[in-house]
């Protein structure tokens, strides 16, 4: 049982950075980006080359790899979603839909399908308190735990994370309080980049790296972002705890085939009596 | 007196139309101009051309002779226009405080710097003059914007526009939705704060309140200019109902 909890929250604090930046995206674009698997699938394979190929150290590879998410989410969303930026939330979900396709199909077209994983020195787990702990998953969590909190000092103490949400809040008003909003707009998008490379390296390390990583966990951090509230960057961190916790408790009564079931069951039920999410704000048609 | 603002056969509009139909409008610096009328004559549209959010089809504007067509809304702003819209107008879910720090930062418009926090003015919320302008204000600053009362955050929308020391502040109906003792301190206030040397452009339904502290006035509709007068002359008519409406009998 502690055990299964423990699990639960490792799998909760990968999934939160996904469901991060999936939120902050949706905040400042008002789109539902599901090209946010394949990026992870993409900045984990681009760790990977620099890892386990030219022989890196994983964190200065994960590092490099996360900078250059960040830089390749810049120029993505120049290519794809900037000319359609205009035609709606529907034309924009649907293009990173095509976009997931293709960037995962590159992972694959350069990795192949085998399953991989990265090169690091396996260690003994270790124990406390009956539970068993692999250090892959302290780093986990104090890696995810240490981008959560620059997130929040960024997003509260920082300028751009104060237009961040100020455009996230009311894009019109936020261009006449003097925001350009283009370049708020690509902030965000590099913030989302870095977010998605810690996560893909994550998952990564926890399972191992393959084309589909990634949109695996695509649901379960969709119903991360929309249990906690999307655009709240605290709801998507609960909201991925949640729904780790639960997803993991939850094969201990029901066969793990079903285990994505349960969080999207316990969605439903939240979002009857709670449609904006834990912490999300009613949405205001303007 | 030299204008401040001139607005030379104004055109714009959404989708295939134009709202506004050639609008010509002068105001003299320092003064504080209200355009009234009817529902659909175009007032919203034509603060929102000059703030920059919808762009001007044909026609000018100048901001003290320079032209501010080619300029985007943020470019606007530090240029020396800040509007204030109807609703909506502060970060509902920013608090006070951070309300007043965005508006002083200027996000990106002057350059990438802005960014990473060089303004260190922005530390604090207003500076003194505004201080006194809006004492209620500091009280408030660690609470959400959006669970301010009306009237509360009606100043608030004004102090964040005021903070960039606007040369042209654009006020969109300042008392919509306020009960008739919160207009007259909203009226006031803006009288202080044109005092201090803002000119004011202001839109407003509830034209005698506002006519009290105005110079001049505009009577807008259909997009075009019904009548342009002094408002103590309108003050003075019979008939402000028909002036209102744009009764082109009553064109000075």
């Amino acid at each position: 049982m502690l055990q299964t909890a423990f699990n639960g929250v490792v799998t909760g604090v990968i999934m939160a950075l996904p469901a991060l930046a999936v939120t902050l995206l949706f905040g400042v674009l008002k789109f539902p980006n599901f090209a946010v698997g394949a990026m992870m699938t993409v900045a984990a394979y681009l760790a990977f080359g620099l890892n386990a190929q030219l022989g890196w150290p994983l964190a200065a590879a994960t590092v490099a790899a996360a900078l250059a998410m960040g830089a390749l989410c810049i120029g993505i969303d120049q290519l794809t979603f900037k000319p359609l930026r205009e035609r709606g939330a529907i034309t924009l979900m649907v293009a990173s839909l095509g976009l997931g396709f293709i960037l995962e199909n590159v992972a694959r077209f350069a990795y192949g399908n085998t399953a991989r994983s990265f090169a690091i020195e396996l260690a003994r787990p270790f124990r406390v308190a009956d539970v068993r702990m692999n250090h892959e998953q302290m780093i986990t969590i104090a890696v995810s735990s240490a981008a959560m909190i620059a997130m929040w000092v960024l997003l509260t103490r920082l300028p751009i994370g104060r237009a961040m949400r100020a455009v996230a809040d009311n894009p019109s008003l936020a261009l006449v309080r003097g925001i350009e909003s283009p370049r708020v707009i690509r902030w965000t998008w590099f913030l989302a980049g870095v977010l998605l490379a810690l996560g893909g390296v994550l998952i990564g390390m926890d399972r191992a790296l393959e084309p589909p990583m990634g949109s695996n966990y695509l649901i379960s951090v969709f119903a991360a972002a929309i249990l906690g509230g999307l655009g709240s960057p605290l709801g998507a961190f609960v909201g991925a705890l949640v729904v780790g916790v639960v997803s993991e408790l939850s094969t201990l009564v029901v066969a793990p085939n079903y285990r994505i079931g349960v969080p999207l069951l316990a969605l439903a039920v939240i979002l009857v009596f709670r449609p904006q999410g834990l912490f999300g704000q009613p949405y205001i048609r303007k | 007196m030299t204008s401040i603002l001139k607005v030379s056969s104004l055109h714009a509009g959404y989708g295939a139309g134009d709202i506004l139909k050639g609008i010509d409008v002068e105001l003299p610096a320092g003064s504080i101009l209200t355009i009234i009328g009817p529902n659909g004559s175009g007032k919203s549209t034509l603060a929102k051309t000059l703030a920059g959010l919808l762009r001007a089809r044909q026609g000018s504007i100048e901001l003290e002779g320079e032209p501010l067509n080619e300029l985007s809304a943020p470019k606007r702003v530090l240029a020396g226009i800040s509007y204030v819209p109807q609703e909506y107008n502060v970060f509902r879910n920013l608090t006070v405080l951070e309300n007043l720090k965005i508006a002083r930062e200027f996000m990106g418009a002057r350059g990438p710097r802005d960014f990473m926090g060089a303004n260190g003015k922005a530390a604090r919320g207003l500076d003194d003059g505004l201080e006194e302008l809006f004492p209620e204000l500091p009280k408030h600053y660690r609470i959400a914007a959006g669970n301010l009362s009306g009237g509360q955050r009606q100043m608030l929308a004004f102090a964040c526009a005021l903070t960039v020391r606007p040369k042209l502040l654009i006020l969109d109906e300042p008392s919509a939705g306020l009960s008739p003792i919160l207009t007259r301190e909203v009226f006031e206030r803006v009288e202080r704060v044109n005092r201090t040397g803002v000119s004011i452009l202001m839109i407003e339904q509830n034209a005698i309140e506002a006519l009290r502290i105005s110079h001049s006035c505009v009577v807008l509709s259909g997009g075009r200019v019904r009548a342009c007068a002094s408002a103590k002359d309108v003050l003075g008519m019979k008939d402000l109902n028909s002036f209102y409406l744009g009764d082109a009998s009553n064109r000075i």
